[in-house]
């Protein structure tokens, strides 16, 4: 039995419908992302799970309840904003408080539980500050710590590292893995970042126009996406051109080669377009890697510790990454060269 | 390098304040002579002295203050509303807030007197208590153009629709929300509009008039009429009292959350922060 559940959720704003029957069981305790571009609608989801959005069909379950048309304010829900929305007038204490308050604990329970919070988060020096004396990676924290001190069911994270600078954003997500992992609590994540999504994840929702493309953890996303919405938006993809020389036994011809691939063909001609992950390239062979693929140097970017090549292969660019050695020289451009891979990685994608 | 003073801007400067100036400078000098041969305070005190001045005074306070509170409690919630659920309508009632300025005094007293005349259903104009509350309406419409603007300016300047959420995601009811998060995050600019409400409606003259109550207005143009110097002496503490409302109405349009409108003192502070 899940958790949270929302089952055949559809959200229209006028003729515009943005949530197309969606459907998701988050298990007590899981953090789920929710991923898309904008406009997608994943953050219509999470406003209807928090309830500032009513769906025009479906329902909204938290903990065997169906709060479909229950107030925001009867939901034990907490949540965390892009803008931080801290409110302005009152410090960190007061904003930490305001939920203990409208709970109605009494005066030295709120204050037990505020400093508890406070060191949850670090900043038991900064409790008398107020919003416009702090920087956005704090104010994010006394966020999240005003949202997690009425203990709620559920914890709603809505892209709550948008609004921050690079560096921040990696050690706050961090933190609020380890924090969610602390209290165990339910959690879903809306963001953009696929970075973000899967480095933080037990699983993830990509989101395409109003619906769940695929939902699963964040490997399964990675290496074998569903649709070619998710292949696409989710990491680097190469595409290579092949050509189908047996259906039936899923034999495809690239590279001079026939593979087979691992699953079954979906394209309905004899054109299909197979895809590849960068770090399943290489220029030089590896023991598994039993195809290869010619084609031009035209980039070479040396990033450090990575050297970033760019080919063309038969018209189309592929990209993919080789570690630094001290002994490396790397290729130059305009030099004919082989990309080596394995015909395990290969996936089918349907343009 | 030779430093000009720029010429002509200098002179439209000074033609320009001394057109403010020299009538104020007059009339302070004017309400100086009422001892003659002296300057002295003495129209002043003679002001003070005056029981009617004192009465009409405390009058025209409480009225004001009545008015404030009303609008007060009428246009936030009507601001907050509108900008957060009715946003399209916006335009509307910025309209309907600017129409006192449109509409002469006069004809919304008449307005007053024949809707709430001893003839009418609700004859509010036959007691005295009615006729009061008819002068603290008629002060909450005047000053409704000053008191919107201010207000919703107020709420411009901060995200109400993500605060109202966070609130709600925390569970305070619509009412909370209103009381501890809008109310006092607007309260710089609810009290840039109850200076303004307060100055316009403690001089204000044709309502009370018309209404025939004994407010601060009608006794200055009575005054006008009977005495010479005391006007002169009320005049320049009028000025004084409408430049002293400027003066708090920045002072608390500048302040921030967690400061007094003072700077910051040490020992009031601490026990300010801890709250």
């Amino acid at each position: 039995m899940s958790f949270l559940s929302i089952s055949d959720a559809t959200k229209s704003f006028g003729a515009n419908t943005v949530v197309k029957g969606f459907d998701l069981a988050i298990q007590k305790g899981e953090f789920v992302s929710f991923l898309g571009p904008s406009g997608c609608g994943k953050t219509t989801v999470l406003r209807m799970i928090a309830g500032f959005e009513t769906p025009t069909t479906g329902k909204v379950m938290i903990d065997g309840r169906d709060v479909t048309q229950l107030a925001p304010n009867k939901r034990r829900i907490g949540m965390v904003f892009q803008s931080y929305a801290l409110f302005p007038n009152m410090n960190v204490f007061g904003n930490i408080a305001f939920g203990l308050k409208v709970a109605g604990l009494s005066k030295t329970e709120t204050e037990d539980r505020v400093q508890e919070m406070l060191k949850l988060i670090g900043l038991e020096h900064l409790a008398a500050r107020y919003p416009y004396e702090m920087s956005g990676g704090q104010q994010q924290r006394v966020a999240l710590a005003r949202a997690l001190a009425p203990r709620p069911q559920v914890l709603l994270l809505d892209e709550p590292l948008s609004a921050l600078d690079a560096k921040i954003r990696v050690s706050l997500r961090e933190e609020i893995r380890d924090i969610q992992r602390k209290l165990g609590i339910t959690t879903v994540f809306v963001t953009h970042d696929q970075e973000e999504a899967m480095s933080i994840s037990d699983r993830m929702v990509v989101m395409n126009s109003g619906r769940a493309d695929q939902i699963g953890s964040p490997a399964e996303i990675y290496n074998r996406p569903s649709t070619s919405f998710v292949a696409g938006f989710v990491g680097t993809l190469n595409i290579l051109k092949a050509k189908v020389t047996d259906l039936a036994q899923r034999q495809v011809f690239v590279g001079g080669k026939t593979i087979v691939l691992n699953e079954r063909i979906k394209s309905s001609d004899s054109n299909l377009l197979l895809a590849l992950r960068p770090e399943a390239l290489s220029l030089t062979p590896s023991a598994r890697q039993d195809v290869a693929v010619e084609g031009t140097v035209s980039h070479v970017n040396f990033m450090g510790s990575v050297i970033r090549i760019r080919m063309d292969v038969d018209g189309e660019k592929i990209v993919f990454d080789m570690f630094n050695t001290p002994h490396l020289t790397p290729p130059t451009i305009g030099q004919r060269a082989l990309a080596h891979f394995s015909s395990a990685d290969v996936f089918e994608i349907t343009a | 390098m030779k430093r000009s003073i720029p010429i002509l801007p200098a002179i439209t400067a000074i033609v320009a304040a001394s057109y403010f100036l020299v009538p104020l400078f007059a009339t302070f000098y004017f309400s100086l002579k009422m001892t003659r041969g002296t300057l002295s305070f003495a129209s002043y005190q003679s002001v003070f002295q005056s029981d009617e001045f004192l009465a009409t005074l405390g009058y025209s306070t409480l009225a004001s203050l009545a008015a404030i509170v009303m609008g007060a409690v009428i246009i936030v919630p009507t601001a907050y509303w509108v900008r957060l659920k009715l946003p399209k309508l916006r335009p509307l009632v910025e309209f309907i807030s600017l129409l006192p300025l449109i509409i002469p005094a006069v004809v919304l007293v008449f307005g007053y007197i024949r809707l709430f005349g001893s003839n009418s259903y609700l004859p509010m104009t036959s007691t005295d208590h009615g006729t009061n509350l008819l002068l603290v309406f008629g002060y909450v419409i005047m000053s409704m153009p000053y008191m919107y603007r201010a207000v919703d300016n107020g709420m411009a300047a901060i995200d109400i629709s993500t605060l109202t959420e966070a609130a709600q995601s925390l569970g305070a009811s619509r009412l909370r929300t209103i009381a501890t998060v809008i109310f006092p995050n607007v309260r710089a600019s609810i009290i840039a509009g109850s200076f303004l409400t307060f100055s316009i409606s403690l001089g204000e003259f044709v309502l009370p008039s018309l209404l025939n109550r004994p407010a601060f207005g009608p006794y200055l143009v009575q005054l006008g009429q009977d005495r010479a110097y005391e006007p002169a002496a009320l005049a320049i503490m009028s000025f004084g009292f409408t430049w002293g409302c400027m003066v708090l109405m920045q002072a608390f349009a500048n302040k921030k959350p967690g400061q007094g409108v003072l700077p910051r003192l040490p020992f009031l502070s601490r026990k300010e922060r801890r709250a």
